[in-house]
Order: C-alpha cells, then structure tokens, then sequence
C-alpha cells in the first residue's frame, strides 16, 4: 500500500504537517517494501485551491491513502471521489505514523475535519 | 462626472459618506459597488424596481465520453478543477471562466454554460436618485464581473457616486478607475492612518485626485492630521464622534436625514470637486 503524509520536512523523522494542502513536502511511502520517495509541494503558495492541488499530487502519486493533521472540505471531495482513504487527525513523525497505520491504528476519516483555507493566514509562518 | 467613495480600513464610514453626498445633491446616480457587503440601500431605501442577473462562462465536463481531462486539471491557475481517472471532480466556487480547459482539453468533452454570480438591482432613491446595487452570490469570488457589468449601467451625464469595497485590492481598484475624484474617508487611529497611506499610494499611481473626511473625530490621536497637512492633502470634512451620529446610523437614518445642516456641508464638498479639483 502507498500512502500520501503531509511532512514538515524530507526524511522520516520529520513531523507529520497540520496542514494538507500547504504542506511543504510530501512523503509517498511504500509499506510494501519500505521505500519512500519525497514531493515539493509546489501548490503550497496557491492563492486558492491548494488542498485541491495537493490531492490531485496524492491521487498522480497512486497512493492508496493519505495522512495528515487536518483535511479541509475541498480536498476530502476530491478524494472520496478518487477513494483514497484519509487518516486525518494524526501527529508526531512520519516513522511514527507509518507504524500505527501499519498496526492498524489509525481511523479513518469520514468527513473534512477542518474549513477552507485553515492552513492559511499569519498563523503560519512560511 | 464621477466620484469615488473609498477607504483602506473597512468600517470607516464611505456608506455614510457616500450615502450624504448622494442626498445632499440628488439626481444623481448612486452606485454601490461593495458587492461583497452592499448595505447603501439601507439608508437610500430605494424602490427596486429591476434587477438583472450577472453570469459567467463555465465549464462543464462529459465523462461519459470516456475521454482524459487531465490537461484541464494541471492548465486550471485557479485549481477548479481536479481528475481522478475518468472522474472529473469540479470547484465552481474557484473558477475563474477562462475557458482554457475548452481549449487544453479533449476536444468536444468540454462545453460551457452560463452560471449566476449575482445580481445588479436597480430602482430609484429619493431625491432623484437612480440606484444601483451589485450583489454577489455567496462563495463566488466574481466581485469584478459584477462591477464591470454595473459599469456599463453609470449614466455619465450625471453626477455618478460610487461607494467603493474596502481594502487597497482588485475590487477597490476596478471600483475606482474611471473616477475624476476621489473622497476618501478614515478614522483619527493609528489603523486608520495606516490604511490611508496606503490607498494614497493607490490613487498617485492611478493619477485620481482626492482629499480625506476624517470620521470620528475626538477619537485616536491627531496623527491623520498632521499626516495630511505635511503632504498637502485637502482634508475635506470631519465628522465629530457623537453618539446621536452613531445611534441613527444603526437604525438606517443618514447623517444628513439625522441633521440636514450636514446637507449643506456635503453640497460644499461637491462644488469643491466640480469647480476646484477636477
């Protein structure tokens, strides 16, 4: 299974992202052979529609999944229409991420958990 | 002729101001162009008698022709549009109307149709006034295709006010770029001072004359002032903070409607702009 974690930074011991569409990487991991790959997420500066550009990212990776701290409205409709699964919710590193998936820890999210451009704003300082 | 009502800061009184200019005078036209928030009408209570509804071009897409509209996705600068496989999962809300998906992706699966945005009513205020009023439809950012389709509407024979959008962005520019003059009104505050400075630096660029109504005045500091009178800009009025101003404001009641010896103050502002600043 491949799955899509929004990530603060390039390697595993990384945090996993709070937000979805700005992220600033991707990490595309293979539990089937641990393998990873890193995405820029070049849509992260958007004036709008940066959670739909990142899914549409996830869904050209093939991922079967997603993980990130929050999903907004846009993005979860693009993926509920591709049916790629969406853990939302989750923190801490990618590693430890991987491995509660991996446990069957993680659940799935039913609904976006966030509004619209939440990842937005002074808040955030990038 | 034609006189633009503006500010940077919101909530600064261009509504008041421009409403008073427009009942002080009469005959004139009255536009409010904040279709984002349009309240002018409720101090001008016009009678609507027209409303005309405002459109744009969108597209549509026939998955069932089996065909990959994934140029449509990686073309669309606005990321309205997003594919999954066959699935062609679209965001109204974030179309802008280009058409360059019709022209990037496969050929006879994407048409176009029209979609509301909004509407411009219409009707008449008294004394004279012919009313006009643009009103976007939630969650459409479409403020300019309203603006431009009430531009056509301005009656240029006639004294024309527009009550601006507030803020230094697109929707105040567009508002403001056929103006003769400009009025712009803020408050005695440091935010104030801020948001003015920078729709100055607006209006130079733009090459459209203005001066300043200070609103509020007794609050803050005397920063605006001492702003004004370093750069030269003409401070055309000050409206005193007062609480029967404030009182009759949030019942509907205009300034000039509240004390008509305002009438007259904003009929001074209007020769100004006639006889000495255009």
């Amino acid at each position: 299974m491949k799955v899509a974690i929004s990530s603060s930074g390039t390697d595993l011991g990384s945090n996993v992202d709070p937000r979805f569409g700005r992220c600033p990487y991707f990490i595309i991991y293979d539990t089937s052979n641990d393998n990873f790959e890193v995405v820029n997420n070049q849509g992260r500066q958007a004036m709008g529609g940066a959670g739909i550009q990142a899914a549409q990212l996830v869904i050209d990776s093939k991922a079967d999944a997603v993980i990130s701290g929050n999903i907004g409205p846009n993005s979860y409709h693009v993926f509920s229409s591709a049916s790629i699964k969406v853990y939302s919710g989750v923190s801490g590193t990618i590693e430890e991420a991987i491995n509660k998936l991996k446990k069957g820890e993680l659940k799935e999210t039913s609904s976006p958990d966030v509004s619209s451009h939440f990842g937005t704003g002074p808040n955030w300082n990038n | 002729m034609i006189i633009s009502v503006a500010s940077g800061k919101g909530g600064t009184g261009k509504t008041t101001v421009a409403v008073s200019l427009a009942m002080a005078r009469g005959y004139c036209n009255f536009m409010d162009y904040d279709v984002e928030a349009p309240n002018a009408s409720f101090f001008l209570k016009p009678d609507i008698k027209n409303e005309q509804t405002v459109t744009m071009k969108q597209p549509y897409f026939l998955t069932e022709t089996g065909a990959d509209f994934k140029k449509c996705a990686e073309f669309c600068h606005f990321n309205a549009v997003a594919v999954a496989g066959k699935e062609v999962i679209f965001f109204p809300e974030l179309c802008h109307g280009c058409g360059g998906c019709l022209l990037v992706g496969p050929e006879g699966s994407v048409m176009e149709k029209d979609v509301e945005v909004g509407k411009i009513r219409k009707g008449k205020a008294d004394p004279g006034i012919s009313f006009f009023m643009g009103d976007l439809k939630p969650g459409y950012m479409r403020t300019i295709t309203i603006q431009s389709e009430m531009d056509k509407l301005i009656e240029h024979d006639k004294i024309v006010i527009i009550d601006c959008p507030p803020g230094t962005s697109c929707p105040m520019v567009f508002s403001l770029k056929d103006s003769d003059y400009c009025v712009l009104v803020t408050e005695p505050t440091p935010y104030g001072l801020n948001d003015l400075d920078l729709s100055i630096e607006v209006l130079k660029s733009m090459k459209i004359p203005y001066g300043v109504i200070i609103n509020r005045d007794g609050i803050g500091d005397g920063k605006v002032e001492e702003y004004c009178n370093k750069n030269n800009i003409k401070i055309l009025l000050k409206i005193p903070n007062d609480m029967g101003i404030a009182r009759n404001y949030s019942r509907g009641v205009s300034l000039v409607e509240y004390d008509n010896s305002w009438a007259g103050k904003f009929n001074k502002i209007l020769d100004f702009i006639e006889k000495e600043a255009v």
